[in-house]
């Protein structure tokens, strides 16, 4: 069996590549996909080079929260509550 | 009588909504400073924005539904805090930003991107740097917001809808172009360094 080389509904398939990735895809789409992926260079290219960028865009863009805000923020939010619960009965 | 309902309606010193707090929201605190990072491109601010979200979010506890997806609502309130507070901070910039996302909307039935980025997996796989990074952190905001939702806190186009306040039609077509000229940039940038071509030794 040989190889496309070029695929003519190539636009519709990196679509349909991004939302298989994003599980977005219905099992059908998904099947339908894999099935033809094996003789379709352009389409074998796309889904590994989506693949390759989403992967590495989880494992880059990840930053962790600051202690110390985590600290500020509890902080904040304790305060906030104590003086809420000194208001609230002079109010009442 | 009033002064006191309101009072009380904004902010609920009850132990449930401290505990809601706690178990609920405070797990998603790495993933919300990650996100106000990534929308401001700076500490400071994305300190603040994240701070800012957890109070509203605490005086906001009674419209929170328990049971329902935390972090989506969060994301939310972060993301309108971001366009109403600190979008405005920078008014050069983002005005520059926004008309060129505007542009780029012009109709959501707009073409796609026609051509495809000249970039490959191994060129991918070879950034082993702040190169992605520094991409993503390029990208307009609205685009940078979509890649984030999607592919590092991995929400689903509709709960991206929800968060975002727009149809999923335009998620969909938001975060393909949004991809189209990540990879636009990727490609440019690795030619100019020569990844992918036989020069490798010429890397930086």
């Amino acid at each position: 069996m040989s190889m496309k080389k070029s695929c003519e509904h190539q636009k519709d398939c990196m679509k349909l590549i991004q939302r298989i990735l994003d599980k977005e895809a219905s099992p059908e789409e998904e099947a339908a996909f894999l099935a033809n992926k094996d003789q379709c260079i352009p389409c074998q290219e796309g889904y590994e080079l989506e693949t390759s960028l989403k992967k590495a865009i989880k494992e880059k863009c990840t930053a962790k929260c600051p202690d110390e805000l985590f600290a500020r923020i509890k902080e904040k939010l304790f305060l906030l509550i104590i003086l809420i619960s000194i208001l609230i009965p002079l109010f009442c | 009588m009033t002064m006191d309902v309101q009072v009380e309606n904004e902010i609920d010193p009850s132990p449930q909504a401290r505990l809601i707090f706690e178990k609920e929201f405070m797990p998603h605190l790495d993933a919300m400073y990650n996100f106000a990072l990534r929308l401001t491109n700076d500490e400071d601010d994305a300190q603040d924005l994240v701070q800012d979200t957890c109070l509203k979010a605490y005086r906001f506890i009674h419209s929170f539904e328990p049971g329902t997806y935390a972090k989506a609502w969060l994301f939310r309130i972060l993301k309108n805090n971001f366009i109403n507070d600190y979008r405005k901070k920078s008014r050069g910039p983002s005005k520059v930003e926004f008309e060129w996302v505007e542009q780029s909307f012009a109709g959501d039935d707009d073409p796609e991107p026609s051509h495809q980025a000249d970039l490959h997996a191994e060129t991918v796989n070879e950034m082993l740097g702040d190169e992605i990074t520094k991409a993503i952190q390029a990208l307009p905001v609205d685009f940078r917001m979509i890649i984030i939702l999607c592919d590092l806190e991995e929400f689903s186009y509709e709960e991206m809808a929800k968060i975002l306040n727009i149809p999923i039609g335009t998620v969909r077509s938001r975060l393909h172009r949004a991809r189209a000229l990540l990879k636009d940039s990727l490609a440019t940038y690795a030619k100019s360094k020569g990844y992918g071509a036989d020069t490798l030794s010429d890397l930086d």
